[in-house]
This record gives C-alpha cells, structure tokens and sequence, in this order.
C-alpha cells in the first residue's frame, strides 16, 4: 500500500493522535469524573428513596400472637418485607419501639389490635395487619375466613376507561428514558467534537501541511474514528459504572442494565455516531473559524433535537406506530431504537432493519461528505456554499 | 526508498502547468525547473500564482492541465510526502507538544515512531528548543512558533523544500536562521525553491530566479543573466546643478532622484561621456559611478514591459 507509513496506514496515526489528544484533556478527564459522580450520587439516592432494602420489624404480644400467622402470610403476599419477633409484653414492646428496635408493635386483642408505632404503619404493613384481623373476626363469628373470600371474589366493579389517568413513570420507562438522554447528549458531543477539530485544522492552517502528505479522505475518516473510539470509551467507562452500581444495589431490578442490553446501547452510539459526526464533519468543512461552527452544524443538529422529542413523546408507547416507524429511520435509530430495546421487546426483524438503514445511509454519507470536506477544506475565509461544496465549484 | 537526484541536476521540473479558478487564470502555462543543490526564488506580485504552484507540485491542489516532474518522472504520492512543504499560512496544532507534534508529522510523512522521535529532538535541539519539546506550541514565542515550523518542513528528511514565503514576519535573527539552514540544505544537495517579497534577500541567497505574473514565468536564470539586457545606469553627483538639470542631456534617460544623486540610464548603443562632460559643466562632481540594476529594478522593469493592455486586477494567489 502507498500510505504506509513504516507499516501502520495514516489512517491510525491520525487517529491514534485524536485519541492521545482528547484522552488527554479536562473535557475527557473532567467530564468522565463528573458523569461517574453524578451516577453514582443517582444510585445511592434511589437506594435511599426507594427505601426497600430494610425490612419493617413487627412484634407481637403475648394477646395478639393469634395473628401472627396470617398476617405474615398476607404481608408476603403482598410482597412487604418484614421481620416478625414475639414481644414479652405491652410495657416491653413500647419501650423497644421508642428505643428504635422495632417499627410496629401490634398489642391488644386479635379482633380489636392497636398498633403501636412512633409515627406512621408502613402501607402494606397496616393492609395485611387489616385482612389478619378480618379473618379473625370471621373465625370469632363462626366462618371460614377461606369460603367468605371466594364468596365475595369476584364482587368487584370491572372499569372500563375511556381515557386512563397518566399512572406516572414506570422504573422501565425512567431507565429507558436514561438511555435516551445519555444516548442524545453523548451523540451531540461527541459530534460536536469531530466539527470542532475539523475547524481546528482549517482555523489553525496546519490543513496544508497535512494535506500534502494525508489524503483527505484518509484525514477524515481517521478523525472520525479516533474520536469515535474516545467517544465509546468514555460511554463505556460511564455504562460499567451504572452496571456494577446497579448490580450491587438492586436499585432497579429490570432488564435494562443487562451487559448484553448495555452493549446494544454501545452500537447504537457507534452507529449514531457515525451518521452524525460524518455529517457535522462535511458541513464543519464549510466554515474557517470556530465561532461559525455552531451555525454551521445546526441544521443537522435539528434532526438530533427532533430524535430526542420522539424519545420523549414516545416513551409511554414504545410499540405504537410512531415509535415504530421513527426508530427505522437513521436520523432517529440511534437514540428512538435504544430507548425502544431499553423499554419493550423490540421484535428482532425491527432492530435489524434500522441497523441495515443506517448502515446504507452512513455508506452514502461518508461519499458525500469525502467530497463536501475535500471541496472545501482548503478555502479559507467566507463559509462555501453547500451546493458548492458538493459540486467542487 | 527515493533517493535524491544528482547534484545540479534537474530535479524539480514544472511542465506548462495551468489553473483557472472560474473566470480568473491563476496559472498560465507556467514552466520552470530546479535542479539539484541550487536554492530557486519564486518573485512576483501578489496574486501572480506562485502559492498555486506550490500548491500543485505538492498535490494539494490539481492543475487543470500540465505536469510536475521529480528526476524525470511524474510526482507521485510518495514522491509528495518526502517534499518538505511550509505553506504560506503557517500552521501547528496549538495545542500539542512540540516534541511530540513534529514526531507525528515525520510519522506522516513516512518515518518509523523511533526514528520520528529521534529526528523531533535532533531538529529541535538545533533550534534551540530542545528543552521545550513538552510545552505546547501556543506557549512558544512568535519567533519559535516559525522555527518549529520550519523544523516541520525539515524533520523527516525531505528530498526537495518547498516553502511559501519562508521569510515573511521573521525577525531579523530569524532570517539569518533561515537563509543559513536554505543554503546548507541545497549544499547537501537538495533542491531548495522558495517564494519571497524581499527581493534584496532573494538576490543575496538565491542561486537562481524565476519571476513570475499573470501565472507566466516571465523571467528566470541568476541575477548576473537577469541583469544582461538591462539597461546601464550612472550615479551622478552634483551638487551645483540646477534644478531640472540632466532631463535633457543626449542618450540618456533621467530615472530618479535620491539623497545621492541622479540617476541616469544610458540609451543602448551610447557611451556615457556625454554625460560625464555635461555634469562637469554644471561645477564640482562628486560622484559618478556604475549602478549595478537590482533584483528590484529587474523586477519592476520587467513586470512593466509585461504589463497587460488595460488593468487587470487577479485575485487568485
């Protein structure tokens, strides 16, 4: 090949320069930190919010210990987790729930029990303690607490609405949600990034030198990648951190922060990231100073922006029409579809043909912008024109 | 492995190269050739198309027609990648070190990590900056930024130097440095070409000339062959002549005058006597000598008998 260079192609010495560079500066540094922090700081204020990792300790008396059974039956059916203990006492067990060593102390009698707590009964606590001592009372009057449920299952109104009230979040739609965000703003920076060093070059004039030793193809497309693998290192360092912040605090118990499902956010980024940043590179061409960047890449940053509305518009609905259709499309794949594998089963065919999409768009892109960067990486001054730069006129 | 060409051979050879940038020619069938061991100045006025020749015999940019030739054979990209090139707009990345930036540009241009390495350090020691190679360029002086620019052109052992006005905002000290490193790079036997506005310096430094305007090389070879053909000059010292003196005097033309004196040129086919016996009329005669034209009079003389038939403002460079 005519552009090795002592055995290794120009195409990684100008990307492995991207990567010492960037690897290098506060952005990298600075930003990774923080990104870990502010996960970690997340996790730990789930743990301590959600509030489900200590059991709720309930005693009884030597009066109510007749409910013991059914209301620890009832409780774990309605999947409270709580630590039953006999107390001596009423005096005894009003003094350990002052002490703090128990939450609940159930006194009194099994069909008219008192609750003795230090402010309020946990929610579930209070329900299965109700349902013990109906059954009580049943069995006090004579019936079988069994034959009366299946008398009266069944009894309830069936609902029928028209327009459900929002139930809120759920913690798959907040997690994939994360994704979506994470997704959008590493896109855009990352993005970003790759316009801003092709300005560089062009601003700094060091594109000439460059040029005549480097196709600019081979320049570009080693920019590219270099901070592309930046780029996936940084998410990867980030992703490790929720998983094993995840895995160890039970925060959110669903498939979301799965190695395999962290992966497929990976490839989406890549994926994205490719898409974007070839664009951003070929319109960042146009322009000679740093100032006109943002200009210049808005209106590919508009189809970002507008990805991250579908995430949010869809998110309630991953498999409704909308979501379905824009996921397919590249400009919103990467981010729609993620959040879309974060949040639902996307039925495999779906993923696979968004990939093939995007994957034919980048293969048209890089043409295209190869040409658009080579037109106009050497004319300095006043940005060219995009027909221009297409053109090579 | 391209070796370099015999010394005082021909080894840079700029074929009827041309360039249109639209309407505006850039490049009209420009043809020079450099040899081998000899420093070559490139002289015109902005816009003359010299920056486009470069640009083309470094592949930066195509011509749209004519051919550059290296020892006889068409530049090809590994012949490109061993010219060391300083363009007119300098450039470094500001914010990489210099040691370890000009290692990568020696890495691009076809050396082996070590030997980039080695080569960064030899050439800034030798600038005196060897101390440096950390620091990041932003952080160097003005003076220094250019001579890791030239270290640029020179670190990975170029077998030609092509350099787009090496001399423009050097210092004087810098200038020194530069013609210093042309010369020994041309006695090593490279070809050496360079563009430049200070005539006085290309004519001190430059084995040969070309001049180019209007995308045409309108005249090349040394300053002693620009020289033949040009018309002879006098200095004339008189300090009692009167004003308007000398406007008139048989087979000569008055050209100018300065703090010296008058300055006459003598018409083809006369001899200055005439001139010399109407001075002594006018009383005492300090002076009267030969003035050798200079590089700066050649090229105004020149670009006159080459100047078009109406103005023709060129934007392209």
């Amino acid at each position: 090949m005519s552009d090795d260079t002592g055995g290794r192609p120009i195409i990684f010495l100008v990307a492995w320069r991207e990567i010492r560079i960037r690897l290098r500066s506060r952005v990298f540094t600075g930003g990774t930190v923080a990104m870990v922090v502010l996960i970690a700081v997340g996790i730990g204020a789930a743990t301590l919010l959600l509030g489900k990792t200590t059991s709720v300790r309930v005693g009884f008396d030597s009066a109510t210990q007749a409910l013991e059974q059914t209301f620890t039956a009832s409780a774990n059916a309605l999947g409270a987790e709580i630590t039953v203990s006999d107390i001596a006492d009423d005096g005894a067990g009003r003094a350990q729930v002052t002490a703090g060593t128990l939450d609940v102390l159930v006194t009194g009698s099994p069909t008219a029990p008192v609750a003795v707590v230090k402010a309020t009964v946990p929610t579930l606590v209070e329900t299965a303690l109700n349902s013990a001592v109906v059954d009580a009372r049943l069995i006090a009057a004579g019936l079988q607490p069994g034959a009366v449920a299946s008398a009266v299952g069944g009894a309830h109104l069936q609902v029928d609405a028209l327009q459900p009230a929002s139930t809120g979040r759920t913690p798959t739609q907040i997690s994939a949600l994360v994704v979506g965000i994470a997704l959008y703003i590493a896109l855009g920076l990352y993005g970003t990034f790759v316009a801003q060093g092709v300005v560089e070059e062009k601003a700094t004039r060091i594109i000439e030198i460059l040029l005549a030793t480097v196709p600019p193809s081979r320049l570009l497309a080693g920019k590219i990648i270099g901070i592309g693998l930046v780029g996936l290192l940084q998410l990867s360092i980030i992703a490790t951190v929720a998983l094993v912040g995840v895995t160890l605090t039970h925060v959110v118990s669903i498939p979301t922060f799965t190695l395999v499902a962290i992966l497929g956010y990976l490839m989406w980024f890549m994926l994205g990231f490719l898409l974007y940043a070839t664009a951003y590179a070929a319109v960042a061409a146009t322009v000679s100073r740093q100032e006109e960047v943002q200009g210049a890449i808005a209106p590919i940053q508009i189809f970002l922006i507008l990805s991250y509305v579908l995430v949010i518009a869809t998110l309630s609905n991953p498999s409704g029409p909308l979501a379905t259709v824009a996921s397919l499309l590249p400009p919103f794949a990467p981010t729609l579809m993620a959040v879309r594998m974060a949040g639902s089963d996307v039925p495999p065919w779906q993923v696979g043909l968004a990939v093939g999409l995007i994957l034919v768009s980048i293969g048209g892109l890089i043409q295209l912008a190869g040409r658009m960067y080579s037109n106009s990486i050497l004319r300095l001054g006043a940005p060219v024109r995009l027909l221009d730069a297409i053109r090579g006129k | 492995m391209i070796g370099q060409v015999a010394s005082g051979k021909r080894a840079l050879e700029i074929d009827n190269i041309s360039k249109r940038y639209g309407d505006v020619v850039a490049l009209d069938k420009l043809s020079l050739d450099v040899a081998s061991g000899e420093v070559f100045g490139f002289v015109g006025r902005n816009g003359a198309g010299k920056t486009t020749a470069m640009r083309i015999v470094l592949g930066v940019l195509d011509g749209d027609e004519g051919e550059v030739r290296f020892a006889g054979t068409p530049l090809t990209l590994e012949v490109r990648r061993r010219i060391g090139y300083m363009p007119e707009e300098r450039g470094l990345y500001p914010k990489m070190p210099l040691g370890e930036q000009l290692a990568y540009l020696a890495e691009l241009h076809g050396m082996s990590p070590v030997a980039a390495g080695a080569a960064a350090q030899t050439w800034l020691e030798r600038f005196g900056l060897g101390e440096r190679a950390k620091d990041d360029v932003q952080r160097l002086s003005m003076g220094n930024q250019q001579r890791v620019q030239l270290a640029a052109a020179l670190v990975f052992d170029p077998i030609m130097l092509v350099l787009d006005e090496p001399f423009s905002s050097l210092d004087p000290v810098a200038v020194d440095v530069m013609s210093a490193v042309l010369r020994e790079r041309a006695d090593a036997g490279l070809p050496v070409i360079f563009s430049s506005h200070e005539l006085e310096l290309v004519e001190r430094i430059c084995d040969r000339i070309a001049i180019v305007n209007r995308g045409k090389v309108v005249a090349h070879g040394t300053v002693a062959e620009l020289r033949t053909g040009a018309a002879e000059r006098r200095l004339v010292d008189v300090p009692n002549a009167a004003a308007g003196w000398g406007e008139d005097i048989p087979g000569t033309t008055f050209v100018s005058r300065d703090g010296h004196g008058l300055l006459f040129e003598i018409d083809p086919g006369t001899d200055d006597q005439a001139l010399l016996h109407a001075a002594l009329a006018t009383g005492p005669v300090r002076e009267f000598h030969r003035v050798q034209p200079s590089l700066g009079d050649i090229f105004r003389t020149v670009l006159q008998e080459d100047a078009p038939p109406t103005v023709q403002q060129e934007d392209a460079s």
